[in-house]
Order: structure tokens, then sequence, then C-alpha cells
């Protein structure tokens, strides 16, 4: 297997994981920081496991038993719609019409939830447990997701999006637990623009090639759609910033 | 995961349904003619995919812009 290609393969993946496990990350950060460390850390633990499960199971089950067409097919189908909205949500949030994401914002308000919640020492902390377990566990799937999405073609693709999104994981739980406060370095909105854009991208390459189409230079024609889409969106943020009035931006975050 | 899926497409439907719709019209269309027009249809479907595809996120923000735009000068009056 050569390595440059993995990397290829797996950096999609990897950008695309990264963003979930933010705001994982943020999530478990918080409990941790507010009702100590152990069961949120078993509640990553646990969510961790499931996961892993569900990725053994259904993954594998399905790279290996749907016919590869028709699961690039509707894997493709199912990664431009998921690439739209997030292609979308990121253009309007650089418009200045969708407030940008805020970690420190959503890392505060969870704070204030737990502190409110109260915390009685000699019981097991479940509420902790519970809030780790959740978000780990629903951030978890999405990940999931865009390992089998990004390795729907089998083999390499399946193992370099595997590598792609357990290396992620690594890097923003090591950044997280580094800095023990939320990763507003992140340009989150800029990674989902990113993302956005890769998921169409190799939404429309694996729907076309479903249907029978070889595209010029096979996956060398993934670059090419990925800087259309960039391009295009681009534009687009650039088309509504012309189109709102000056001084809009702030109060159409308000409507 | 399954939940997570369905809640993006009912996300899509509700939130963004008319780029969803769009998107499935985009994604039926490229499917029809590669099935009609045999190896010619097939070798231009990830290419029309593609610029319907891109008119649909262009239309679809183009008319969000405009949206907000009515919005914001009606709430200043």
């Amino acid at each position: 297997m050569d390595p440059l290609a993995v990397a290829i393969l797996a950096t999609p993946a990897f950008v695309a994981s990264a963003v979930e496990f933010v705001e994982a990350t943020t999530i478990v950060l918080a409990v941790g920081v507010t009702r100590g460390w152990r069961a949120p850390l078993l509640g990553t633990i646990a969510a961790t496991g499931t996961l892993a499960i569900i990725i053994a199971t259904l993954g594998v089950a399905l790279v290996t038993i749907v016919p590869e067409l028709l699961l690039k097919g509707v894997v493709g189908a199912l990664l431009l719609l998921f690439g739209l909205r997030w292609l979308r949500k990121a253009v309007l949030r650089f418009a200045g019409i969708v407030a940008i994401h805020d970690e420190e914002l959503i890392y505060r308000r969870e704070v204030a939830e737990l502190r409110a919640q109260g915390l009685r020492r000699k019981e097991f902390d479940w509420v902790g447990f519970l809030v780790a377990f959740k978000a780990v566990l629903l951030e978890g799937t999405e990940v999931a997701f865009i390992v089998i999405a990004f390795g729907a073609a089998g083999g390499t693709a399946l193992t370099a999006a595997t590598i792609g999104a357990i290396a992620a994981g690594v890097f923003v739980i090591a950044l997280g637990a580094a800095l023990r406060k939320p990763l507003t370095m992140v340009p989150e909105n800029w990674l989902k623009f990113g993302v956005g854009a890769m998921l169409c991208s190799f939404g429309v390459f694996w729907f076309a090639e479903a249907l029978g189409m070889e595209w010029p230079g096979d996956a060398l024609s993934i670059p090419l759609i990925v800087a259309t889409f960039l391009l295009a969106s681009w534009l687009a943020v650039r088309m509504l910033r012309a189109l709102l009035p000056q001084g809009a931006h702030v109060e159409a975050r308000n409507v | 995961m399954f939940r997570a899926i369905w809640s993006t497409l009912v996300g899509l439907l509700v939130d963004d349904g008319q780029l969803a719709i769009g998107a499935l019209l985009a994604l039926t269309i490229t499917w029809a003619i590669a099935r009609s027009s045999g190896d010619q249809g097939r070798e231009v479907s990830g290419w029309l995919l593609l610029a319907m595809v891109l008119a649909l996120v262009v239309a679809n923000l183009y008319r969000a812009g405009l949206s907000v735009r009515a919005r914001a000068s009606s709430a200043r009056r």
C-alpha cells in the first residue's frame, strides 16, 4: 500500500472528522472541567466502544455485502445532500447572514447548565457520564458515516478513511487535553466550507461512477471538482455580500 | 448512524427544502440521461450533474440573499 496514496485518500476523512471531534471535545471538556474527569472519560470510552461495534458490523457489512456500484450511487447521493447543506451554511456564515459557530459560547453554556444541575461528591456522576456519552456518540456517528462514505470504494479507500478519522481524533483530543479549554482557534467555518465542497465533490464523483462514467484521470479529477465547488461558493459569498445593504449583516443575523 | 442520516435528511427537507428537492431532481435527471442516452450520456453524466448542482447552489443562495435583504429593509422601516 503506497503511503502517499493513503495520505491523500485519508485527508478528506481527517478534515471532516476533525470538525466533529472538535464539537465532541468541547462538550467533554465542559463536563470534565465542571464535574471532574472520571465520569466524562468513562462516558467517552463507552461511546467509543459503541461506535467501534457500529462501524465493525454495519460499516464492514455495507462495504462487503452491498454491490459496489449500488453503494457508490447511494453514498454519492447522500454525500451530495450532506455536503450541500454544509456548504450552504458555511457560505451563509461567511456572508454574515448566519452567526458563526462559537465553540467558546457553547462551552460556557454547557458549563453553566452542568453547574446548575449540581453534583453530589459520593455518587457516580451519571449526568456527566451521559452528557459525554451522548455527545461522543452523536458526533461519532457522523464520523462513522464520514468513514463509510469516504471509504465506500472499499480496500485502500476504507483503510485510508479509517486512518484519517483516527488521526483526527488523536490530534483533536490531544490538543483538547493539552489546552484544557475549547478549541476556539480551529477555523471551524473554513473547515466546514472545505469539507462541504469535498463531500459534494465525492458525491458527484461517485454518483457518476455508479452510472458508469469514467472520469478523466479517475480520482485525479476530484481536486478539479473540489476547486470548482470552492470557486462557485466563494463567488456566492461575494454575491451575497454585495446583495446585502451596508449594515444589514448584523440585522440579518437577528431576522 | 441511521438517526444522523435521518435527521440530516429531515433537516434538509425542512430547513433547506428547495436545495434538497433540487439536488434530488438533479440526481434523477442525471440518472435518467445516463440510462437513456447510452455510452455518450454516461460519459457526460458527471459533468452534467456538477453543472446542475453548481447552478442550484448559486441560485439557492441568491434567493436566500434576496430574502434576507427584503427582511432587513422591512425591519429598518
